[in-house]
């Protein structure tokens, strides 16, 4: 008997153990919430912070725009901001609300925005 | 001994007044917490914390958090705008609820201050209540009053930073999907913009204002520009 409630206990701890601090949230949620006030909510650079940006927010249903960027490159823009890939310092570092897992679904949604 | 005696009663008087002090703020308080239940406030404004965890709970929001107003506002303020609300956030509460998707770019929809103006005597009332509301953990005498180069902030503000993306830093320019910063010296706390600033997840995690890795010396310019915005 105390052999099963040791071994109940110890999955119970190792459930804890790898059960993530937050729920993650999906790319298209957080698409919305982050990325909707500047590159818009079809994503192609019309939200409505964008006429106060000195550099236009990329177009994210354009192709031919996207496909100029490596996923490490669009990676790196997220999660540090744009000025670490040498963009506007308008996009800024997103590593304070989305985990690497998170901005890594980001980059996949994105390819789905420009088919691409 | 006669001075004794009319020190002691002087102390006593003395102590007798401030009872009265304590005793009318207190009252104000408990009147200012009566209305904000009567006249319903939770059920737009989160009164308690812990914030929203999640983006499904941000959707819900209707008004801006309050359970830490005493930290984040400054006295004088609070009581003119509960008599008179106008728009802080241009986009409203949560902006994403509020835009209207055009084919090209994106329109803020009707969006209205809130209505529920109060007296006079009552803005005192809940004024005194709202300012009981603190963050533990914010540091009081952080940010002092003093001179400091606004060339440097600005620099930090503008092309550094990006704040006006987001924020209006003019009445008609800047971004519209977060709160209006023109007229933030009027209305924050100073300590609170600089303990805001270092990390806004503490106050919302899941706010759409990313938190900067600043030094606190630029983290304390920042917030003396915006404390100057008037």
């Amino acid at each position: 008997m105390k052999k099963v409630s040791l071994i109940g206990l110890s999955v119970m701890f190792l459930g804890l153990m790898i059960t993530p601090l937050a729920l993650a949230e999906k790319a298209e949620d957080n698409y919305k919430l982050y990325c909707f006030q500047c590159h818009g909510s079809k994503g192609n650079g019309g939200g409505i912070n964008a006429a106060a940006l000195s550099t236009a927010p990329r177009d994210h249903t354009s192709a031919t725009e996207m496909k100029k960027l490596t996923d490490d490159n669009i990676f790196t823009a997220i999660k540090e901001g744009g000025a670490a890939v040498s963009k506007s310092t308008f996009m800024p570092p997103f590593k304070s609300i989305l985990t690497d897992d998170e901005i890594k679904e980001m980059v996949k949604h994105l390819h789905k925005l420009c088919n691409c | 001994m006669k001075s004794l005696k009319i020190l002691i009663s002087l102390i006593v008087f003395a102590l007798f007044l401030s009872a009265g002090v304590v005793n009318s703020v207190s009252a104000d308080e408990k009147e200012g917490k009566a209305l904000v239940e009567s006249k319903k406030c939770g059920s737009c404004h989160k009164m308690q914390g812990p914030p929203d965890k999640t983006i499904a709970d941000v959707l819900k929001r209707k008004a801006p958090d309050l359970f830490y107003a005493g930290s984040k506002f400054k006295k004088e303020w609070l009581e003119g705008f509960l008599q008179k609300p106008t728009m802080l956030r241009p986009a409203g509460t949560v902006y994403l609820n509020n835009i209207k998707m055009g084919e090209k770019k994106d329109e803020i929809g009707d969006v209205k201050p809130c209505a529920s103006a109060l007296s006079q005597k009552e803005a005192h009332e809940v004024t005194e209540y709202l300012m009981t509301l603190k963050e533990p953990t914010m540091k009081a005498g952080v940010i002092v009053d003093d001179k400091f180069s606004k060339a440097k902030a600005k620099v930090l503000f503008g092309q550094k930073e990006g704040c006006s993306g987001c924020h209006r830093d003019k009445a008609d320019s800047g971004g519209t999907s977060c709160p209006t910063l023109y007229n933030a010296g009027e209305r924050l706390n100073p300590d609170w913009i600089f303990d805001f600033l270092k990390n806004p997840q503490k106050y919302d995690p899941k706010i759409w204002m990313p938190r900067r890795e600043l030094s606190d010396e630029d983290f304390i310019l920042l917030a003396k520009l915006i404390a100057s915005m008037k």
